[in-house]
């Protein structure tokens, strides 16, 4: 029996001698910041010393569950890793569903710290109270799949796996970390830092029963939770059927799915890539994480294999940002990133501007938009550092300034933009331009009500009240990846459902007001960090390329209109005109950094 | 705070836009288990009514007694192109089998042929089978110009309906606010207003409900109570929309309205005062 708070531990591994303690979530903190995402962002933000270099041992690595992990709560299986980006230089969280995380806290853990580097490679075994520091020799070197399949084997077939591939053993900088051999906390290069640690995996065997604190409680809220996903179009309906994907044939209508490296904004065959032919032509089966009564995960079959995915992020980066229309080649693609643990996004936005630049005659390689040609073999070169892949490994931002075009990364704080074109969203564009961590779709989502309807349509071409919509976004997310839940019940629960569940499951007093607050100070304590290292106004910003029109399309003759939106978000937020959160929005926030 | 409508969005509380909604499946695969379903929501959210095909009539009201939720039964749905002595008859029983309220489909193309006659006589039978029960007439604007809409209203009051309601949802156009306020304006203050199809989130309810609605036919009634919680946390959510978004001439479809009634609809683009807005497909 296990009570987040009162029962559960922090468990902090120091690599240079191998040696663990174990302790627990200070009052303050619990009641402040949660648990995954907020917990992590606490600790590293306290104990990081400005300037580290995110490679070096000095970094810390940080796995998070939250309050509800584990619980009765809907998609309440997710963890996150938070560390230092080697990608971005930013404080970052990558965070992913699958069953490692629920199986951590039933192990009776809600964060694990590893500190410094051990002297050989080694992997972290938890079987319920029992802790090892192993030698993870034997698998050093091997796949995501070898791996996974090896370390059950040695541990317990019933344990869950959460491991590096190739690439994150090489420090690449998108690698990414995996779990259920096919789910990726892939951001950020959350990967290459495991890797820099020499820590290979970390296996889980948990079997404690998870307390909330109000069950009866609970059950109501979760019952009321459990009727909203099923009255919901999008989690009821389009996610189970097509998974993800379905948002592939939605953005291209719209004009805005990212093509030739964002260089169009209309993928002419589509339809040959969408959510509904991937049902039509691949589709296996359906994947649920722990405790998702949505289901949106895929499991396909490429040239006779059964792999996992691929989503719709995925399906873009190595389909229509790199012009190639070929389903089941994108699946093996996919299939070859979660095999060497690598970021789909990162790694196919990359290799679109490679071609970029190859069209354009900075660049001499045998890659072309639209051909599918030598494109494995140079995954499988990024993953292992050789050749061309050497490169393309460090990320858009590094490869394209090295070949003199910097301006054809499309990429924010040296994070990629994700598969949506922002000239054809604003307030998604001043979302992805203020991101703690860089361009990233999921800080605050406003494809959701710009494209979807969701909660209520709202003008996508209009700048008015987008700041405070991303705000609330932000925080809203911040809080959700600290509770933690996935972001797709999002459709379905409003602010008041994410803080009803969390109070019943924590007894904490909290109000959706309070639980954005919460939000709130993990977005400003994030900005401290970010600021601390250095990163300034100038970093909120978006490729040139957004302030030129798309050509063609339904998102045409459209450009972002950042700069206005940028000042009313700084106001809004209680920051000063550089971007730098105000003392007195500080102390409103109750965050002290004395 | 916003007044983009004219009125103070904060002002209208979560129980009474739910006591406005009529929680609707009238779709021809539903099944008794749908029918449940719809029932125990429109219990828990205290929607105003169940609004149901006349099959499902009985079962509802035995799992709606006793409860402030009431049951309403279409007629002559969805075409309105049955005999009056039908949908007489169809009332008739529903109200038997326990329905409060009758939502009729009027004669659309007796309307077409200035049969004024036979429209009002199809709504006066339907109104004397109801009873006691309350009785509003669909009357399919989307298959209507202006004129034609206004004079329908003339006629549903003289024949002592107690709403007139916009659109089936099975027809070529759902309900817009430029619809309900003409609507409104004819029938006055003492008839009510029932916007009815293509409701999918609060602020579409709202702006029928600025606009002179007050019942709303709606299978999202859920969805839109609870998502109407998003509300307080951001005013930007009234941020006032592209004026063709709720145009009905913009909707319009020549697939499926009488192309004169098209034509009538696209000639009013051309002389628009936002025609100028009138530039991207969304």
């Amino acid at each position: 029996m296990s009570n987040y708070y009162t029962d559960a531990l922090i468990l902090r591994v120091s690599l240079n001698d191998k040696t663990t303690r174990t302790e627990q979530i200070p009052r303050d903190i619990y009641e402040q910041y949660l648990g995954g995402r907020g917990l992590g962002v606490k600790i590293l933000y306290d104990e990081l010393a400005p300037k580290t270099d995110p490679l070096s041992p000095d970094n810390k690595l940080i796995f998070a569950v939250g309050p509800v992990t584990a619980t009765k709560v809907p998609t309440g299986g997710r963890y996150a890793v938070i560390t230092k980006s080697p990608l971005t230089g930013t404080i970052f969280d990558s965070s992913s569903g699958g069953y490692w995380g629920a199986e951590l806290r039933r192990a009776g853990f809600i964060a694990i710290i590893f500190e410094g580097r051990a002297e050989s490679p080694v992997y972290l075994w938890i079987n319920d109270g029992t802790i090892e520091i192993r030698d993870a020799s034997k698998v050093w070197g091997r796949d995501v799949y070898e791996t996974t399949d090896y370390l059950l084997n040695e541990t317990d077939d019933k344990a869950q796996v959460a491991c590096i591939g190739p690439a994150g053993e090489k420090q690449v900088l998108m690698s990414g970390i995996m779990t259920d051999k096919h789910r990726a906390a892939g951001r950020g290069g959350v990967g290459a830092v495991m890797g820099s640690k020499n820590v290979k995996a970390v296996v889980v065997r948990g079997t404690q029963k998870v307390l909330s604190a109000d069950d009866e409680k609970l059950t109501e809220v979760v019952k009321r939770a459990r009727l909203l996903i099923k009255k919901n179009a999008v989690t009821d309906k389009s996610l189970p059927v097509y998974g993800t994907p379905v948002l592939v044939n939605v953005i291209n209508e719209f004009g805005m799915l990212p093509t030739h490296n964002f260089q169009l904004g209309t993928f002419n065959d589509a339809g040959g890539v969408s959510g509904e032919k991937l049902l039509e032509r691949l589709a296996v089966k359906q994947y649920n994480c722990f405790g998702c009564p949505i289901g949106c995960g895929r499991i396909s079959k490429a040239y006779g294999e059964e792999v996992g995915g691929p989503e719709y992020e995925t399906i873009w980066a190595l389909g229509p940002q790199c012009g190639i229309n070929d389903l089941e080649w994108i699946a093996m693609a996919n299939h070859r990133c979660n095999l060497m643990g690598i970021d789909t996004i990162s790694v196919g936005s990359t290799i679109g501007c490679a071609m970029e630049l190859v069209e354009r005659g900075l660049l001499d390689a045998p890659i072309r938009f639209g051909s599918t040609e030598n494109v494995l073999d140079l995954i499988d070169d990024i993953a292992h550092l050789r050749g061309l892949g050497k490169d393309l490994a460090e990320g858009s931002k590094r490869l394209a300034a090295k070949y003199g075009a910097p301006d054809l990364a499309m990429q924010v704080k040296g994070l990629e933009i994700p598969a949506y074109d922002p000239r054809g969203v604003q307030g998604h564009a001043l979302g992805y331009a203020t991101s703690n961590r860089g361009g990233c779709h999921l800080r605050s989502y406003l494809i959701g009500p710009e494209i979807m309807g969701v909660p209520v349509r709202v003008d996508r071409d209009s700048v008015r009240g987008k700041p405070e919509l991303v705000i609330l976004y932000q925080d809203l997310s911040a809080a959700m990846d600290s509770m933690a839940v996935c972001r797709f019940t999002n459709f379905a629960w409003s602010v008041d459902d994410y803080a009803a569940l969390t109070a019943a499951s924590t007894g904490l007093q909290l109000d959706g007001r309070s639980f954005l607050e919460i939000g709130a100070r993990i977005y400003n304590l994030e900005r401290l960090f970010n600021n601390r290292e250095g990163l300034t106004k100038e970093d909120d910003f978006l490729p040139p390329r957004f302030s030129k029109p798309l050509p063609e399309g339904n998102s045409r003759n459209r450009i972002v209109e950042l700069e206005p939106m940028l000042s009313e978000y700084y106001r809004l937020r209680g920051w000063d005109d550089q971007g730098r959160p105000t003392s007195e929005r500080l102390e409103s926030l109750s965050i002290d950094t004395s | 705070m916003l007044f983009v409508f004219g009125v103070d969005p904060m002002d209208l509380t979560i129980e009474q836009l739910a006591k406005m909604i009529d929680h609707t499946v009238l779709k021809p695969d539903t099944k008794k288990s749908k029918i449940k379903q719809l029932c125990d929501e429109a219990l828990l959210y205290n929607f105003g009514a169940v609004c149901i095909n006349p099959v499902h009539v009985e079962y509802a009201a035995e799992l709606l007694k006793d409860s402030s939720v009431k049951v309403c039964c279409v007629v002559g749905f969805p075409l309105g192109a049955t005999l009056s002595e039908v949908k007489a008859f169809e009332a008739k029983k529903a109200v038997e089998l326990g329905a409060h309220e009758i939502d009729m489909v009027m004669n659309v193309g007796a309307h077409r042929d200035n049969d004024y006659e036979l429209v009002q006589s199809d709504m006066e039978a339907v109104v004397r089978a109801s009873g006691d029960a309350e009785v509003k007439v669909i009357l399919e604007t989307g298959l209507m110009r202006d004129d034609e809409m206004i004079k329908a209203c003339e006629i549903a009051v003289d024949a002592g309906v107690d709403f007139v309601k916009t659109s089936t949802g099975f027809g070529p156009m759902g309900a817009t606010p430029h619809d309900v306020r003409i609507m409104r304006e004819t029938v006055g203050p003492d008839i009510g207003v029932k916007a009815a199809g293509g409701i999918r989130n609060f602020k579409d309810a709202w702006k029928l409900i600025e606009a002179g609605a007050n019942r709303l036919g709606t299978s999202a009634g859920v969805g839109i109570v609870e998502d109407f919680r998003w509300q307080q946390y951001s005013d930007a959510w009234m941020q006032p929309d592209k004026h063709c978004w709720d145009c009905p001439s913009r909707l319009a479809n020549l697939n499926t309205q009488p192309k004169d009634v098209y034509l009538w609809y696209k000639q009013r683009c051309v002389t628009c005062e936002y025609r100028h807005e009138n530039i991207f497909n969304d």
